[in-house]
């Protein structure tokens, strides 16, 4: 390795930092949990599909389209993709979401999962364009 | 036509070259796909990027035109092989960014970057695309919130590969199908 390749890599890693960095502080009173009244937004093809209330008590959501199907799965206030009919699922292996801002995309039925605070403290449309 | 036989025979050659690196870029791709990544904790989504080794050794030995011929066919084949023709939009514009990248980078910047930092920036650049074209067809920017995740695992699979290419173009440098090839 040379140094310019040291210098790329340390560059990245800056930038990579400079991202999760103000995610990391911020992160402590954007906390889920029990009280804490997080909402997923669900999206298909950029355009709003529905607003669940993320509870403990598990409930299914189908999310049919005409491209295919997912379900999605809440309990224990947080969401996961529990079954989708696309190829390759990768949705899937996003896992149990619980924070906000934290998201599960299903691209080839453009379906996207994301968690947000409820009403009240909307700092999320910030970054929704 | 009015090729003399050496050009003849040299065009003959880099086509020989691009279709049996497009069949191992193919199968690279396909082995990749049976490694769960997501099962191991990493970002859904992340690859390790071994069909990268192929093309980018296609850039070290043959002409952009070439390379860029290498990098349409991989994603093609791969997309129809893999059954997942609906990313296919996502993969292709991921590859033709990593590819610019790399080719320009290999053009000019040879002086200053490796063969691994070459590598670094394409997967980086993979990655970014990808993301772009998703973030344009969702008509939202929150799936940037995976950006640094792959920013750190691109560095990675990176290096990885770079190193790959560099034993791939001593080993290949030896055969005399690529003689011709060599700078």
């Amino acid at each position: 390795m040379k140094r310019a390749d040291m210098l790329l890599i340390a560059v990245i890693l800056i930038a990579a930092l400079a991202f999760l960095v103000p995610r990391y502080f911020s992160g402590n009173e954007a906390k889920g949990g029990q009280g804490k009244e997080l909402v997923a937004n669900v999206t298909v093809d950029g355009k709003h599909y529905r607003t669940i209330k993320l509870t403990k008590e598990e409930q299914t959501i189908d999310i049919r389209t005409e491209r295919g199907y997912n379900i999605l799965k809440v309990h224990d206030y947080g969401v996961e993709m529990y079954e989708a009919d696309c190829p390759d699922q990768v949705c899937l292996g996003f896992g149990f979401i619980t924070l906000p801002k934290q998201t599960i995309v299903c691209l080839p039925h453009r379906v996207l999962v994301e968690i947000a605070s409820g009403a009240g403290e909307d700092e999320i449309d910030g970054f929704v364009q | 036509m009015g090729l003399s036989n050496s050009e003849s025979s040299q065009a003959l050659k880099r086509t020989v070259i691009i279709a049996i690196f497009s069949a191992v870029a193919v199968v690279l791709g396909i082995v990749e796909a049976q490694i769960p990544l997501s099962a191991m904790g990493l970002m859904p989504g992340a690859k390790l990027g071994f069909a990268n080794i192929m093309i980018l050794t296609c850039i070290y030995f043959l002409r952009g035109r070439d390379a860029l011929m290498l990098v349409i066919l991989k994603t093609l084949l791969t997309a129809f092989i893999l059954g997942t023709f609906s990313s296919l939009l996502f993969s292709l514009f991921g590859s033709l960014l990593s590819f610019i990248v790399m080719f320009l980078l290999m053009k000019g910047g040879r002086m200053q970057l490796s063969l691994i930092g070459v590598s670094i920036a394409g997967s980086i650049a993979h990655n970014i695309g990808q993301l772009a074209a998703a973030s344009m067809v969702m008509g939202t920017t929150s799936i940037m919130y995976y950006l640094p995740i792959l920013l750190v695992t691109g560095i990675v699979t990176g290096i990885a590969v770079g190193y790959a290419v560099r034993y791939l173009v001593s080993s290949l440098s030896q055969i005399s199908l690529f003689e011709e090839f060599l700078r």
